[in-house]
Order: C-alpha cells, then structure tokens, then sequence
C-alpha cells in the first residue's frame, strides 16, 4: 500500500509543480465565483490574458510592474538569509524616491552624470533610513520589525509633505506631486526603461554573491544559526549590518528606478504598496535571490490582471481577495510538496536500520 | 521488595504485539513485543537510532504504527494524536522540554487541559498546581516563570504536568541526562513513589547504573527489532552492554599510548595565568584559574554541571576574552577572537552542539566547512567554493563513517551520534594543537562513546593536548593523564590520573579542600 509522509525537505521540481497546481486552482475557483455572479468568465479571462501577456502594451505593462517588485523582494529575500525581516522596504523606496528626485529636480548637468548621481542619493537616502533599525539591532537587539515598520508611515508622510509643499508642481499645479524631472533613464524596447534589465542583473548578481562568496556563506550560516557563527568567530555584528543597509539600498533603488523610469516625479503614495509586496515576493522565493525573478514575475501578473477587472467594475476589494486566495493555495502547496509517497513493505525493508 | 504484585490476572497496563513502524529507507521498528505491567518500573535500552524514541512516539500517538496492536489494560486502543493518549492516561516527558518558557508553572501545567477551571486566573491556578504538588510529591513554585527554572525543576514541571492528567503509564525519554546527580535521586525516589501507586513506568535511558538502579525489567531494543527483556536482577551492567550493542564491549585502558606515539610536550601548548570571568549580573564564574595543557596528554576537567565549565572552554578556545588573567599558545599571548584560535590549530567540540557547532537547517557540506571556508580550497580572494567544500564534506564524512545519503539536506535530520562524530572529526582536522571538549559523550551510546574516546586516544598519541571536560568520572580516570576538578568557579586542585581516586575527587566537586575534615559525610558524586 502506498502511503504519503511528510520530509523534511521539499524538492525544487515538486514546489513548481504544487504551485502550478495552487495557481490553476486558484484559477479555477475565481472563474467558477465569477460565472455564478453572472459574469461571462471566457470574455473576462480573453481580456485580463490579452491585456497582459497577450500584447505587447501588456508586457511592457508587466515589465514595469516587475522592476521594483524585483529589487523590493531582493531587499527582503537578502535580510531574510541572515534570519531578519526588513518590513520597511516602503519606507526606504520612498527615501529613494526623495534622493533621486531632489538630485534630478535641483542638480542641472548632463544626463550621464545626473542619472548616477540620483542612483548614489536614493541609495544614500535608503541606507540613512535603514540606518537606526540596523543600528538597534546589532547593537541592542531591538526587533527590525517593529522599527523597521514604523518608519514606512514616516516616510510616507515626508514624501507627501514634500510633494505638496517645498517640492510641489509650479508649473502645472499637478496635486501631490513634484516638478516633471527631466532626467529619465533612457528607454529600452516601449515603455520599459532600462532599469529593468538592470533590476535583474542586481538579483542574479546578488544570488552569485550568496552562493559563491565567502561573505555569502557567513551571512548564511548567521541566519541558520547565530550560536554557530560565534563559534566560528564569524563577524555577527558586521554581517548584519551590511546586509540590511544592502537591504536599504536595493528598496531605495526601486524607488529611484520608479522616480526616473517611470513616474518622472516625486508623488505622494507613489510607492502603491511595492514595498509591502517585496515582502510577498520575498516569501513566494523561499529565500532565494533567483527565485524573486519568478516570483516578481508572479506578482506583477496578479497586480495587472487585478488593474484590468477593476476596469471591468470589479471591485478592489475582490482583486485584494484574488490575491490573498492566490497566496493562501501556493502556501497550502508549498506545505504539500513536502508530502512524497511512500512503500513501506517492498523496498524499505532491505535498507538497515539507522 | 515494597513493590505491590499486581493479581493474577491483571492484565499489563501496556501491550505491545508486533509493532513495525518504517521511514523511508529506515527500518525505524519492525515486530516488537513488549508488556508494562502494573507497578513496575520497565527500562528500554539501546543505542542511538535503535528505534527507542520512535517506539515511544508511537505509543504516545504522535506517530501511527504501519502494522502491529496496541493493547491498554486488555483493551485495543488507537491514538491519533498525543491528547488521545494522556485522555487514555499514557502521558510521555520528552528528553527536550515542551514547555511554554515566558508562561508560569502554573500556566504551563494548566495549558491545554480541559480540567482548566474557567475562571483561570493566576491565584485559581496556582492553588490548584500547589495541591497537585502535595498530591504527587513533586514539589514545585507554581508562580515562578519556567524560563527561570533550572533543567531539574521543567522536569519537574513536566512531570507534574503529565500526572495531574492522571497519568498511568508514565513514560520518560533519558530523564537524568539533564539533571545534577542530587536531582536524579530525588527524580528516582519520585518515581518509586509512583509505582508503589500501582502504577507503571517506561524509562528511555543510556546509562546503565542507572537502569540497573532504578528498573524492575529490562527491554533491550537493537536495529528496530526487540532483542529481548529481562528481570533487572538477573542482569549486569556488562551484559546488558553487550546485548545492546550486540558484541562484548572491552572497557580498555584508554591511557595507554600506542607505540610509537608522540611523547608528552614539554612546554605548554595552552596556558591560563590567573584567569577571571565575569557574566552579565557581574557574577564572577571563573576565579583566578591558572592551568597548563601539555602536546600528547589529555587533561580532564571534573565537576558537577555549572561550576565554570562553559566559561572555562569558551576562555580556552577563545569565545571569551578574559577580564584579567593571561591565556598564553604556545607560550605566546594568545591573539583574541574564537577565529584565530581555530588558525592556531585550536579545535573545539562545544557542549551543546545543535546550539553552536552547528547550522541545523543547513546541509552537511555548508557545516562542514565551517572551520576551512576561510582558506583555500574552499575560500581564497572572497570566493566561496562549493566543489571544495563538498570534497571537504566527503572526505570528513568518510572518516567519521557516517551515511550521509544527500549533503545538502539539513543536519537537523542526523541522529545525534552523527552530528556528533562529524563535528569531532570536523574539529580534530584543525586541532594541530589542541582540543578542547566539552561533554563530548553526552546522549551518545556506549558504541558512539567508546569511537569518540578512540579518536581522543587518536589525536593524544599524534600529540595534540587535549582538555576532556565531563561529569562522568569514569570516562574521565580512563582517558585522562591528570585531572582538574572545578568548583564554583575555581579549579580546586590538578591531580594525577595515576594516583587520584573517585572519592577524592568527589569531595573536590563539593567544594572541600583536601586536608579538610573528610569524615563528615560523603563527597558529592
């Protein structure tokens, strides 16, 4: 008789299957809502796949949704090596928002030069914001969560005083927004600049540095264990702090990407929540710098196909709830890719007992 | 005996008929039989990963057996989960505590329990947890937080909380593993107590003394399989070695050098002038220790557990700086830093290695490495190579001949006798000069225990100094050239393995000088 029993451990090819599985369910189950609530679910389902994957409009769409998705989920997955959650991912793309645009709105030169300079403020800015958190942390041991956390309201109210105040639109009187900086990153294929590109780069780069760096190794087995890292006299301290000021920066870069990429202002909620979604994005990559390619990829599919039923009268709250019944049935295959079948009388009784 | 003989007839509080109970690839349990009866004391005996613990999780409902019968007091029984056995009165206390640390003693006893009066307020509890103290002699403050308890009081806690269920069948995984020699008794007249009730108890142990002590039957577990059980009284300690671990088991002299092994050094490879310790509270736990390890000797360190042990070791190797005092290598300051003591050829097994020795949700190969990722092959110019660290891997498992069936699954999986033979192996590959082990035989089975002490004897007669730090006093007059003993703190006196004795040194653990009045009663051992 077959049997399933729970491993310790979850292969790779058995989570992609579960979560192909958990995503057709998911699938499945918004249809069969949407048909009952006398929906035509085939139109609505032509529609939310032309408009995304299906043209091109809709893939430079994804592509711009991915970039900041990318480097938030990157800024949590690095935290969440060394065993810390930096939940203020929000809170350091704003500052990064603000870095770049103060530079691009007040520093005239030429493009090669400011572009760069934005780059450098936005992470100067980010990496201030994280400053205290990860101060408290190494030093007196106070939870990231918490402080973390809390400086995203900061944050965001500072961006908006900014926007509507010192910063505000002169020219067009725009509300809750800054001057049009002039300074963009340039544009690749569309709409999709080139901090795309760029975005996956930093995340493979980062993997590469994970796995095949010496500093990779020590912030892994910090985070697997803190009592083994003394022990080998690793640097703790150090460690931690390097890693969520990268933290900071990766958020801040975001920011920056979508002031000079994207928006070509400073706005009040520009950040829409990419911060908080890092931390999603982060989860679904089970804390693999590689794995946020996919899973921002996964994100910005929900987060577009939920733009194109709201303009179909659906409400937001039904497109939040799509996303949480997304999250809840990858969760639950997670939890079954750990499950393998079995034979307990045939091959097993051969192997020796341990 | 005071024990009370059950009447003919009464059935065995516990019946077990041909339980198997497999993993993957792992015969955990195959066709064991064995019985509890009324007032006795069963004690189950194996070797790490004889299927002792698994059996027990069966019983217990937290695992399912994949064939054979459970019987309760005549009567088939099923348990889905570990609620379903204590409602049956079968109630287990883990080797490693299941208590809520932050919640009170009465809290964790009333956790869970639908006997738990409505109006639970911090009073109602703990009146009730101080009656059920009286009422089973297990002493316990019921407003103390467990967290600040000491391993013998959870015990308690545990106990008590397992009995208030009206427990039965009391069930105990390695019970005095964690306990001071004074609390295993008080553990063990507990128990005698609660027989003399009529009721009955299973005892997971290693020790032998102790099974011979405490148990009226013996059931002797062996690769899964139920190899036999015995009256305690026709039984000793040697034979019930030899069944367990299924050929004689020679207790040798381990002091013996092999020929051609390294004489003993003549200048100090590890010294400590005058050294102190303060911890956080500013309580001094290492008063002016002044010691000396030779090349080629190992040095034991006796004491009962927290006397100074783990600063001694942390000082020794390097985790702890001083607050005064000088800790010389190789007759040189010492430089700071558990790093470069590992460089300098300082190999170090800790007390507890799940906690530190260990990355627990990491593979074997990133554990492995954690000693040489540093420098090439693995490290070099910032990179870390995992061809080398896996090589490394393989080469460290080869030699502590252990199965590993996929590196890169986590050691966590590993029994503990695994863990601990790659992380002495791991460790005596950079011990170039010294060793410093902390209770290396802790949990281990006789087999396990009798390699680690060869591969002590190994890396002696190499001549690396070797600091043994345990509470057995046997493992420590076999292996031991001369023997420290620690008392609060102190190192009371280094004495000659040849010429020391077990009762002298016992007085020594209890904190008496030698010359004192020694006729005063016995030492404390």
């Amino acid at each position: 008789m077959t049997r399933f029993q729970r491993f310790p451990t979850a292969p790779a090819r058995l989570v992609l299957a579960w979560r192909a599985a958990a995503l057709v369910a998911a699938a499945l189950i918004v249809g069969g809502l949407l048909a009952l609530s006398g929906r035509d679910v085939f139109v609505l389902g032509e529609l939310v796949l032309r408009s995304t994957v299906g043209s091109r409009f809709g893939l430079e769409d994804l592509a711009l949704f991915m970039t900041p998705l990318v480097l938030t989920g990157a800024a949590v997955t690095v935290t969440s090596r060394i065993g810390l959650w930096n939940i203020g991912g929000e809170g350091q793309f704003y500052l990064g928002a603000i870095g770049a645009a103060g530079v691009g709105l007040y520093m005239p030169g030429p493009q090669i030069v400011v572009l760069p300079l934005m780059a450098l403020a936005a992470i100067a800015c980010g990496m201030a914001w994280i400053v205290v958190p990860t101060l408290a942390r190494a030093y007196a041991g106070v939870s990231e969560i918490i402080t973390t956390l809390l400086l995203n309201f900061v944050a965001g109210l500072l961006t908006y005083w900014l926007a509507t105040g010192p910063w505000r639109d002169r020219v067009t009187g725009a509300l809750a927004s800054s001057g049009r900086i002039s300074d963009a990153i340039p544009e690749l294929w569309g709409v999709v600049h080139w901090g795309f590109p760029l975005s996956l780069a930093i995340a493979a780069g980062l993997a590469a540095i994970m796995t095949w760096t010496s500093w990779g190794y020590e912030v892994r087995v910090s985070g697997a264990n803190p009592g083994a890292a003394r022990y080998a006299g690793m640097p703790m301290r150090g460690r931690v702090i390097a890693v969520m000021l990268l933290s900071g920066a990766l958020a801040a870069l975001a920011g920056m990407f979508e002031v000079a990429g994207t928006v070509h202002r400073l706005q009040g909620g520009m950040a829409d929540n990419f911060g908080y979604l890092g931390i999603v994005v982060a989860v679904l990559a089970r804390r693999s710098c590689l794995a946020v390619i996919p899973a921002a990829l996964l994100m910005a599919l929900i987060l577009d196909a939920g733009i194109v039923l709201q303009t179909q009268q659906l409400a937001a709250t039904a497109v939040l709830a799509i996303t949480g019944l997304v999250l809840l049935l990858i969760a639950i295959g997670d939890e079954l890719a750990h499950y393998r079948p079995v034979a307990p009388a045939s091959s097993t009784r051969s192997g020796a007992a341990a | 005996m005071e024990m009370p003989s059950a009447a003919p007839g009464t059935p065995p509080v516990l019946q077990l008929v041909g339980i198997c109970k497999y993993f993957p690839g792992v015969i955990a349990n195959e066709d064991v039989n064995l019985d509890v009866r009324p007032g006795e004391i069963l004690a189950l005996l194996g070797e790490n990963g004889a299927g002792k613990s698994t059996l027990m999780n069966v019983v217990t409902g937290i695992y399912q057996p994949d064939a054979g019968e459970m019987i309760l007091d005549g009567y088939g029984a099923e348990f889905a989960s570990p609620q379903e056995a204590i409602r049956a009165g079968v109630g287990m206390v883990h080797q490693h505590f299941k208590l809520v640390p932050a919640f009170t003693v009465a809290e964790n006893i009333h956790l869970g329990w639908s006997e738990t009066p409505r109006n639970a307020s911090p009073a109602v509890l703990e009146a009730r947890t101080r009656a059920l103290s009286e009422q089973f002699g297990f002493p316990v403050n019921p407003s103390a937080r467990v967290e600040d308890l000491s391993a013998g009081e959870q015990q308690r806690v545990e106990i008590l909380r397992v009995l208030a269920r009206r427990a039965r069948l009391l069930i105990l995984d390695e019970p005095t593993a964690v306990l001071t020699p004074a609390e295993a008794r008080d553990l063990f007249s507990a128990l005698r107590a609660f027989r003399a009730g009529g009721n009955a108890v299973i005892i997971i142990s290693h020790k032998l003394d102790e099974v011979m002590e405490i148990s009226d039957r013996v059931t002797i577990l062996r690769g899964g399989r139920n190899v036999g059980t015995w009256e305690t009284r026709e039984c000793s300690p040697r034979m019930l070695a030899a069944t367990m671990v299924g050929r004689e088991i020679v207790p040798q002299d381990m002091r013996a050098r092999s020929e051609g092994a390294a004489p003993r050094g003549v200048a100090p490879e590890l010294s400590l002038r005058g050294v102190s310790v303060r911890d956080e509270r500013g309580v001094e736990t290492l008063s002016d220790v002044t010691l000396d390890v030779f090349g080629g000797e190992i040095l034991g360190i006796a004491g009962v557990a927290g006397n100074g042990q783990r600063e001694l070791t942390e000082v020794l190797t390097g985790l702890l700086s001083p607050e005064r005092g000088e800790v010389l290598l190789g007759g040189q300051t010492a430089p700071p830093g558990a790093d470069a003591f590992a460089r300098s050829g300082v190999g170090h097994i800790p007390q507890d290695r799940l906690h530190s020795a260990l990355a627990p949700p990491l593979g074997t190969t990133d554990n492995m490495a954690l000693r040489e990722y540093r420098a090439p092959p693995i490290g070099g110019s910032g990179l870390f190579r995992a061809d080398a660290a896996l090589a490394l891997a393989r080469e460290i498992v080869g030699l502590a001949e252990v199965r590993i069936p996929d590196f890169g699954a986590p050691v966590r999986n590993l029994s503990g006798g695994n863990q601990q033979r790659l992380v002495a192996r791991r460790e005596m590959r950079i011990a170039s000069r010294v060793l410093v082990a902390a209770y290396p035989s802790r949990g281990l089975d006789i087999g396990a225990i009798a390699t680690m002490h060869r591969y002590f004897a190994e890396l002696r007669d190499k001549g690396v100094a070797i600091v043994l730090v345990s509470e057995d006093l046997e493992e420590l007059l076999n292996l031991s050239d001369r023997i420290g003993v620690m008392f609060h703190g102190r190192l009371m006196a280094t004495l000659d393995a040849e010429d020391a004795d077990i009762e002298r040194i016992g007085l020594l653990m209890g904190g008496r000088d030698v010359g004192e009045d020694v006729a005063s009663g016995g030492g404390v051992a």
